[in-house]
């Protein structure tokens, strides 16, 4: 450690800080475009210009590497006068367009003009145009408008350092520099959105989210991305109950600053509601195909049907599929409920294998080449075993009904697209061999169209709970809104079924559940729904192993600057 | 969608102009003859990594195919191990690289401060007009001259100077024009 003075106050950090990065660490926000903290420092942009005691001109301080005892003054005259000069020249050529420019209000480019700028404009030339690289798709999820750039070189140095690409370059030089792929070629790879990301103007937008919301109305609640199981952490952005986008919330020890693309664009797929109010059987069981039989109702009719259903069938004979979708105590209720209350020896749930999601992460480097890596497509396969629900296999009692082996008397499905199986019509007939079949869902599938009873429920948005990921680490997601008032999260409707059964009561929480979870799941020993408890379950997950606390960074990537300094780093 | 926006420029009717900013194609693939790959593999060992023999390798290339097309940044691309956008962003940097296929004699004309002062400006515009009011970096109908204006060719001494291809030419003035360029012939 080095002892540094930035405005007269003594910070101490890591020798191979550099004087930007100390300036952070004592709380000074020197502007800044092209430095980012996983990124090589390259000085490309000269905003962050400061003056060091010793130098004889004002330094680019993201270039300059601290040594005991230096003192930087970061906003003395000179300094503030270097950093003025440098945001005119960059605003010869930027276009006035933020009103039709989707990154305006998160825009560090904007941010640093009101905070630092001049209040006018002294040029009256002709900007820069770029005539045919604007509002061009560069790739599947990228549009590129080059009369905005800046050119600080960070989507290309997250494609060379980060993805390993290298699909974007600096064309031409100076003015009349663009950042663009190789003729014939797009930015496609398996983060390329995370270029959107580091963008600190508008050059670089997603197609999905751009002209969607401007940014300032945005709801942003914390989130886990439900793709895999690697568990990104995720900013679910959301207005007036429609889910925006995901942007990656910062947690070095899973995603670090980055999202994939598979997970990025699920964040719509949680838009979308079929069904409002409990379906039941209109008449004789079993109800028709393609829900003709069957009629709306209310929860007391239909969860008290299914209560009636239960008690009369043979506990050997009931079916209940957990999901690696639902949350841990979620999975964990259903176990109790299923297990120990109905005494069911078949409380299963069945996750897809995936193809290889990966998400860079430096601190994996060695181990697992600088990937965190997950083959589950969904975000909670861990989870639901740890919650006792046991994973299906070709013996256990999903497996004896796809092989038309046992009928059961009841089989409650408690996430209706538990598997991407389920959207196949044959696998659903195949389920809907059970002489009572219930489920929980939030849109149709072919699957909700077979079932008997239909539990409307409000899937990831309107419900907190958490996950583990791939490496045993135990993540808290938050409701991002309330569901519509008929509408349950799927832990109401087992609270309110337990309750028929007299085993729980209505007015837990997830939270609550989350306790007697810890108490009863040895793994969970010392966690707390709290944070920052809720924050990791070491790989290893036995109990006596200490639990890494780290505080998921609850900020989304376009504040990052304003994290810790040095995260992660020391 | 081909990688975007290089298209406007191969899109548009006529020659490129030498300068924009999308690789063009040469349309075939190419490859460097033998004597080329052994000077290249001689190259390699007299740099640190791969990626520092880029510079003398395009130019080993622009010797091979006279210019640097989308298919040559992809086979110096290969050679080298690096991305394609990289040798390109790096091939843009440099003026010395044609980008687009130049006729047989590249006549560079000098118009820093030495040359302008000896003329070299309406030399320059004469030649471009006796080879056919020729733009600047354009190539004659005969596909034989291409004219460009350059920086300072060291030869202020023998101003106006005109380098063609590698060879330097001393004092090319007006009247001795039509001689230099029949000379080309």
């Amino acid at each position: 450690m080095a002892k540094v003075t930035v405005d007269g106050n003594v910070v101490e950090v890591p020798n191979d800080a550099n004087a930007l990065e100390a300036c952070r660490a004592a709380g000074v926000d020197v502007p800044h475009f092209c430095y980012h903290p996983r990124f090589t420092i390259v000085g490309q942009c000269r905003m962050c210009m400061v003056e060091i005691d010793g130098m004889p001109k004002v330094q680019a301080s993201c270039t300059v590497p601290i040594r005991d005892g230096m003192v930087i003054r970061a906003t003395s005259e000179k300094a503030l006068a270097a950093r003025n000069a440098t945001m005119e020249f960059l605003l010869i050529n930027h276009p006035l367009d933020c009103p039709i420019c989707d990154q305006a209000g998160e825009c560090q480019l904007q941010d640093n003009a009101v905070a630092g700028g001049l209040p006018v404009s002294r040029t009256s030339e002709p900007r820069r145009l770029t005539p045919g690289y604007d509002r061009t798709e560069i790739g599947p999820h990228v549009i590129a408008d080059m009369t905005r750039c800046i050119h600080c070189t960070r989507c290309i140095r997250f494609c060379s350092e980060i993805a390993g690409t290298g699909e974007l370059s600096l064309i031409e030089r100076g003015g009349h520099a663009i950042v663009w792929t190789h003729e014939g070629r797009i930015l496609d790879n398996e983060w390329s959105a995370c270029t959107a990301d580091v963008c600190p103007v508008g050059a670089l937008t997603t197609k999905e989210f751009r002209f969607r919301k401007r940014v300032w109305w945005l709801d942003k609640t914390s989130s886990i991305c439900p793709g895999c199981e690697i568990g990104c952490n995720v900013s679910l952005e959301h207005r007036d109950q429609v889910v925006h986008r995901f942007l990656p919330r910062v947690n070095p020890e899973v995603n670090d600053f980055w999202l994939c693309d598979h997970g990025r664009f699920l964040a719509e797929s949680l838009n979308g509601r079929d069904f409002l109010k409990p379906l039941v059987p209109n008449g004789t069981l079993p109800s028709a195909p393609g829900g003709a039989g069957r009629r709306e109702t209310n929860w007391g009719e239909a969860l008290g049907l299914v209560h009636e259903k239960l008690k009369a069938a043979q506990a050997g004979s009931i079916v209940a599929l957990g999901s690696a979708n639902l949350s841990t105590e979620e999975n964990w209720l259903l176990a109790e409920l299923f297990g120990k209350t109905v005494g069911s020896p078949n409380v299963e749930f069945e996750a897809d294998q995936g193809p290889l999601r990966r998400i860079p992460n430096r601190k994996a480097v060695g181990a697992d080449g600088g990937f965190v890596k997950g083959t589950v497509a969904a975000p909670n396969a861990k989870g639901a075993e740890a919650a006792g629900v046991r994973k299906a296999d070709g013996a256990s009692a999903l497996g004896k009904i796809l092989a038309g082996s046992l009928v059961p008397d009841v089989l409650y499905v408690s996430d209706a697209a538990f598997s991407a199986r389920t959207a196949d019509p044959a696998f659903a007939a195949k389920l809907r061999k059970a002489k009572f079949l219930v489920v929980h869902a939030r849109v149709e599938n072919p699957l909700t169209d077979v079932a008997d009873v239909v539990l409307p429920v409000s899937g990831m948005t309107g419900k907190d709970g958490s996950f583990v990921n791939v490496q045993g680490r135990v993540q808290r997601f938050d409701a991002a809104f309330v569901p519509p008032p008929i509408v349950r999260t799927d832990l109401e409707v087992l609270l309110h079924l337990g309750r028929l059964f007299g085993s729980f009561e209505t007015r837990w929480t997830a939270a609550h559940v989350f306790g007697k979870l810890a108490a009863a799941v040895p793994a969970y020993q010392g966690l707390t729904w709290e944070e920052p408890a809720v924050t990791g379950l070491p790989p290893s997950s036995s109990p006596a192993a200490a639990y890494d606390v780290l505080r998921p960074p609850r900020t989304s990537v376009d504040d990052t600057d304003k994290l810790p300094a040095l995260a992660g780093k020391a | 969608m081909s990688g975007g926006a290089g298209t406007p420029v191969s899109e548009q009717a006529g020659l490129p102009r030498v300068g924009e900013h999308g690789a063009l194609s040469a349309g075939k693939a190419v490859a460097f003859s033998p004597k080329a790959l052994a000077r290249f593999e001689k190259l390699l060992t007299r740099y640190p990594t791969k990626q520092a023999a880029l510079l003398p390798t395009l130019w080993i290339a622009q010797g091979e195919f006279g210019w640097i097309s989308r298919e040559a940044v992809d086979y110096v691309a290969g050679l080298l191990g690096l991305s394609p956008a990289f040798v390109w962003g790096v091939t843009t940097f440099y003026t010395m690289y044609n980008r687009a296929p130049v006729g047989k004699h590249l006549i560079q004309f000098c118009t820093s401060i030495s040359c302008h002062l000896a003329g070299a400006e309406e030399v320059f515009a004469e030649c471009r007009k006796i080879l056919g009011d020729l733009k600047p970096g354009e190539t004659s109908a005969d596909g034989r001259f291409t004219v460009i204006e350059v920086e300072c060719l060291a030869q202020c001494d023998k101003a106006p100077a005109v380098m063609v291809n590698d060879d330097d030419f001393a004092i090319i003035t007006k009247d001795n024009l039509q001689k230099f360029l029949g000379g080309l012939r």
